[in-house]
């Protein structure tokens, strides 16, 4: 069962989403943030926001913004771990926490067999640029090629590959050379990488690359994407706002804007005087330091650094109930049957319960 | 409820009606003039004209590749008026809301999506629950599906393709089947950079010939009233004009869809190697009644070209303005998102346009030819009421066309063409026609029985404006928009197809699922209880 708490002692459900209701109306510009919900919590903060008339973000934006920024623009060519795992014959994995990021990837990719689409159907071949210690994959043999900056070996494999001068030492331009030349015998090339090693900048250099080969060859991208279905929230953001995450409705419309309504920025700032806290998936709690009125959506064990106004325990979608969410082995949003079904509440359940309170439902 | 229109002119061509007379509604249908009862409303709708609701049978209005344009173009919707929300994000610009808002406005109640791959049917169709008042509906895309193209390569016979083609429309909740550049998308991932009617998909040995005849024949097989939609190959090509006729040809006198006709109406002639191939295309089209066609009309201005013909959008990604595209090989056709301006004073441009409505005036069958601009892609859905202004006035189309290169203009027959529309083939094209080819009995008349949607408009001397601002709609017979405006949401259904099938397709197809991609084909299952509200589908029956 759930629990709910006002400033730490229990009450009823509906209390304490009337005493939210009470803290999130009373201020003049809340936010909605953490927002690692399905899509069904997410499509209820967004229209409770646009009720508040206020912000909303999500944890890991920063991450999503460094891939994001890259496709609007310069645009990106990517494809599915579907595809990937069917016709890539080589596959280029960039960093050292790719198998962290997604401890399934090797078995959903299986780069070690022989990629049944393929027309040569040759073993794969597989790159590997910084790969930190303990990369492997059973049965194939890995090129790596460390990297003290990503930026700068991508950008002169990209040099390599288009046949331009690259300066580095002769050992070092001898790899770049091999790994090149791999890319650009591709048939369906496959850049594997996930947000926590590669910045804009370098995401953009890879894209370049990526399109470079793709003059002659065939070769596409695959993001790993970022936890707390924040790929699933940034779609449901777009089809219902037309705008990702740090988003606000504060004149009456939305707006979008990477810095204003990072919403840790903004309550550090003074700017968001009031927080909607929503963690469903793990036990993630505010960054921020200031101390403003929060109520917080979390999952049953999630340690605040001060507890707040209103606490209300949610269960975990996919888990509890059944969602839709995106999910990274497929790469699209998919049916989530719960695992093991209870009666814990659902985000969109509680911010229902919320949004009564405020006349009216959206 | 029962609800009164009197006195106004009442066009249904479904019921030979031109006339002025009285419309009645009770509850959410339309019923004979009651004797001896008094309506709880009534509309005085004299000067003003009554018709069914407008149904749209090709517009991309939702799905992954649509959002992915949303997402790639934040700086092209941006609202700049605060105007505080009359209703849930209707100020929010090319958002789901706004789709169904606008649509309703302009007299709208019936939008089909007609690209969904079934991996992404789940998404489709919960940003379709998130567009107020219309009813939708999706096609399903197949044809280069790695399962379908395994099964033809192995030469299973008709009943295997059509228990696969009805299970994965089943499964998509899909009210029929689209396919796009059949085997070309698949061939892009070989390397092939072009792709006609006879040539092979590299690893099937199958022509793109050959998959759109075993489509047509399991459409045809299953009795799915929508006849196949196809989206064929070397869209937007010069000289493509000669595909497009052999297509037709390949139809071979069955019942097909020919999807925005206007881009493969283009000769090779001129010096600058680009003419105009519409007449010609238009006669094959009425030499050929067991195919229809619907238009996708260029208009001038900033749009984006969404499609699932992921070959042609990445020849395209060069032309992209501004300058970024996104190239997706997805699962099946995949897709690409390449923004694109059309320009008045383009050469190419203005012939793509004049193609369009030569194709509107040169077929000859108003239930031949559907009004679309292949929504964005020739033009977004906002300028439906300027074209219909254009088909409707001589006049109008002179001023535009005075505007052009006068050696664009040259490359065409508009100028010589007189034609203009009245509003009873306006309503066979966007009402009588559409519900016809979609198999919905249930609309696109005034009958008795009907469903009440009904759009009224107030006639004038502006046609783009009389369009545009619907005086009244009813959707469902609940008054939704007034004067243009839309007064309250209500949420539409989306229209699907159950064909029966023999089962035991889906174990063989969850073995394939499991086998090949390693996961389970459940979790691309559109599950009722995840969508915002029950009761979101309505089956139409699987008859001719």
């Amino acid at each position: 069962m759930h629990e709910a708490r006002i400033n730490g002692k229990p009450v009823l459900l509906a209390a304490a989403a009337e005493r939210a209701a009470e803290i999130l109306s009373a201020a003049r510009m809340p936010v909605i943030a953490g927002l690692g919900t399905d899509v069904a919590g997410a499509r209820a903060a967004i229209l409770l926001a646009e009720r508040l008339r206020g912000a909303y973000d999500h944890m890991h934006s920063t991450r999503i913004f460094a891939d994001l920024d890259v496709m609007r623009q310069a645009g990106l060519m990517f494809t599915t771990p579907s595809e990937a795992r069917l016709r890539a014959d080589v596959f280029l994995f960039i960093g050292k926490d790719l198998t962290k990021i997604w401890p399934a990837m090797m078995e959903r990719l299986s780069p070690a067999e022989i990629p049944p689409f393929d027309l040569a159907r040759e073993r794969r071949k597989l790159l590997w640029i910084a790969p930190g210690r303990g990369a492997k994959a059973d049965g194939l043999t890995i090129e790596t090629l460390d990297s003290s900056n990503l930026h700068t070996t991508l950008a002169a494999l990209r040099a390599s590959a288009a046949g331009r001068p690259v300066r580095c030492a002769k050992s070092a331009r001898r790899k770049l050379d091999e790994f090149a030349e791999v890319l650009k015998n591709a048939r369906f090339g496959v850049a594997v990488w996930g947000g926590y090693s590669l910045d804009s900048l370098s995401i953009e250099m890879l894209h370049g690359l990526i399109r470079d080969l793709n003059k002659t060859t065939r070769f596409s991208g695959l993001p790993l994407g970022y936890d707390s279905n924040a790929s699933g929230v940034v779609q449901t953001s777009g089809w219902m706002t037309g705008f990702p995450v740090r988003t606000s409705f504060g004149r009456g419309f939305p707006e979008h804007d990477t810095w204003r309504f990072d919403a840790t920025r903004m309550i550090e700032s003074g700017e968001a005087d009031a927080a909607l806290w929503i963690s469903a998936y793990g036990v993630e709690a505010p960054q921020w330091k200031k101390n403003v009125p929060l109520v917080a959506l979390a999952s049953p064990q999630t340690a605040f650094a001060r507890e707040p106004e209103v606490r209300i325990e949610i269960g975990c979608p996919g888990t509890d109930h059944d969602a839709a969410e995106f999910a990274r082995e497929t790469g699209s949003i998919v049916s989530r049957k719960a695992s093991h079904p209870s009666q814990a509440s659902s985000v969109e359940a509680v911010i229902g319960q919320i949004a009564k309170h405020l006349g009216g439902d959206a | 409820m029962l609800i009164l229109l009197k006195g106004g002119r009442i066009v249904d061509p479904v019921n030979e009606r031109d006339e002025i007379g009285d419309l009645w509604i009770e509850n959410d249908h339309i019923v004979a003039a009651p004797p001896d009862r008094l309506a709880d409303e009534v509309h005085d709708v004299s000067g003003k004209i009554v018709m069914a609701g407008a149904i749209d049978i090709h517009s991309h209005i939702a799905g992954g590749n649509v959002n992915t344009a949303r997402l790639l173009l934040p700086e092209k919707h941006q609202n700049r008026v605060p105007n505080p929300p009359a209703l849930p994000l209707c100020t929010a610009k090319w958002s789901t809301f706004e789709t169904g808002t606008i649509y309703a406005s302009m007299g709208f109640t019936t939008v089909i999506e007609p690209a969904i791959v079934p991996d992404q049917a789940l998404q489709a169709h919960l940003e379709l629950s998130d567009i107020p008042i219309i009813d939708k509906g999706t096609l399903t895309v197949l044809g280069n599906d790695d399962f379908l193209l395994s099964l033809l390569r192995d030469g299973e016979g008709p009943a295997a393709v059509a228990d696969y083609v009805a299970s994965a429309v089943g499964a998509s909740n899909g009210l029929g089947v689209k396919c796009i550049n059949a085997g070309g998308a698949t061939a892009f991932k070989y390397n092939a950079r072009t792709f006609s009617l006879d040539d092979v998909v590299p690893f099937y040995g199958l022509t793109s010939r050959q998959i759109v005849e075993a489509l047509q024949r399991a459409v045809l097989d299953l009795k799915i009233p929508h006849p196949l939609h196809l989206h064929a190959n070397n869209l937007g090509i010069p000289g493509n004009v000669a595909t497009a006729i052999a297509t037709i040809e390949a139809a071979r006198g069955g019942r097909l869809h020919f999807a925005h006709l206007q881009f493969y109406s283009y000769g090779s002639e001129g010096e600058k190697g680009f003419s105009s191939a519409a007449a010609d295309l238009a006669a094959a089209v009425n030499a050929a009644p067991n195919v229809t066609v619907d238009v996708g009309q260029v208009m001038f201005r900033q749009t984006v070209f969404i499609s699932a013909d992921v070959l042609r959008q990445f020849n395209l990604a060069e032309m992209a303005r501004p300058k970024k595209s996104v190239i997706h090989d997805g699962d099946g056709n995949g897709g690409g998102i390449v923004p694109y301006l059309y320009r008045e004073n383009d050469f190419v441009n203005a012939i793509q346009w004049a193609c369009g409505l030569e194709l509107f005036m040169l077929i000859d069958d108003p239930w031949q030819v559907f009004f679309t601009t292949d929504h964005p892609n020739g033009a977004p859905f906002t300028t439906y009421p300027e074209i219909f202004a254009l088909i409707m006035s001589r006049d109008v189309r002179a001023e535009a066309i005075a505007r052009l290169p006068q050696d664009a203009v040259a490359m065409t027959t508009l100028p010589s063409i007189a034609r203009e529309y009245n509003l009873n083939e306006i309503a066979i094209m966007t009402r009588a026609a559409p519900a016809k080819l979609l198999g919905l009995k249930d609309r696109g008349h005034l009958g008795e029985g009907g469903l009440a949607d009904v759009a009224v408009y107030s006639p004038g001397k502006d046609l783009a404006k009389m369009f545009r601002f619907a005086h009244l709609v009813f959707k469902d017979g609940d008054l939704v928009v007034r004067d243009g405006r839309v007064i309250h949401y209500r949420w539409g259904k989306a229209l699907k197809i159950n064909p029966g099938y023999d089962k035991a397709i889906d174990r063989r197809l969850a073995g394939y699922y499991d086998h090949h991609f390693g996961v389970s084909r459940d979790l691309f299952a559109v599950t009722e209880n995840l969508l915002p509200r029950a009761g979101a589908f309505r089956e139409v029956a699987c008859a001719r």
